[in-house]
């Protein structure tokens, strides 16, 4: 399963994280004016929060990282025994 | 024989051709676009399906469309997702049967994302139009494929097959 973690320190309660989730894993504590982590298991680790969060108060962890295009034939000839 | 890191840096390259293009047809023609990528993705779904046997059972199809892919090398990764609050992976609705799919890797979104282009453009109706020409063939079913979301790691598209029989006279009979 994916894992994803808030930073509570960071957090500075902008809600961005809940405003993007589409699957609303966050939900806003009012009370300590930050977001906390309600559905992880509905993470599909797609980062709009961890690349919106403006305080970098989100890491997931144990994801897919998706395939980038190569820059460079050299290496990416290298990298063919593992596709 | 090309090798297969020929086929791919070339595949790479048509890509990011066709990025550039898709973003040139939209400043240009506008929405009109979405429609002539849509239209492209179904021709191409339709003859990368031609052989997959026939069911209709959405799920069975959706492994079809799986194997198609991978079958011709296409970087289209997906599969169905149940988020917490979902009762049934397979939703009916009066629109037809409803699932939701996680899209992980995807050429179209890296081409994008190397020319700077938006995301939920006109390129990506070609998914649509994939799903669409895909499913047809499979399941004798019009189909569409929602963007819920587009992220950086992942998009989140919500697939809705008609539950009649498509009117499309144009499918060959198959057994
Ligand atoms: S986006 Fe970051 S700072 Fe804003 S509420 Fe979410 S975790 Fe906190
Ligand atoms: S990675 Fe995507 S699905 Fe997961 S918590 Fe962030 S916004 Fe939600």
């Amino acid at each position: 399963m994916i894992e994803i973690e808030i930073h509570d320190q960071s957090c500075r309660g902008c809600q961005l994280c809940v405003d993007i989730c589409p699957t609303k894993v966050f939900e806003y504590d009012a009370a300590q004016a930050k977001a906390v982590i309600r559905h992880a298991e509905d993470c599909i680790a797609c980062l709009s929060c961890a690349y919106l969060c403006p305080s970098g108060a989100l890491t997931h962890g144990n994801y897919h990282v998706v395939k980038n295009f190569y820059r460079d034939l050299d290496f990416s000839q290298k990298m063919e025994k593992f596709l | 024989m090309p090798t297969l890191l020929e086929t791919r840096a070339s595949l790479q390259e048509a890509m990011v051709f066709l990025g550039a293009l898709a973003s040139g047809i939209e400043q240009a023609i506008g929405e009109s676009a979405n429609s002539i990528s849509y239209l492209a993705g179904k021709h191409l779904g339709m003859a990368f399906s031609e052989d997959a046997p026939r069911t209709g059972d959405i799920e069975q199809a959706l492994r079809s469309v799986t194997e198609i892919l991978q079958k011709n090398n296409c970087l289209w990764q997906f599969e169905p997702f149940q988020p917490h609050d979902r009762p049934a992976l397979v939703e009916t609705t009066d629109a037809g049967d409803q699932v939701l799919l996680v899209f992980r890797d995807c050429m179209i979104r890296q081409s994008l994302f190397r020319f700077g282009h938006h995301q939920k453009g006109s390129l990506c109706n070609m998914m649509y139009g994939f799903f669409s020409g895909a499913l047809l063939n499979i399941m004798r079913r019009d189909s569409t494929l929602e963007i819920l979301h587009a992220g950086e790691n992942g998009c989140y598209k919500k697939l809705t097959v008609g539950r009649t029989v498509s009117a499309d006279t144009s499918l060959p009979e198959r057994g």
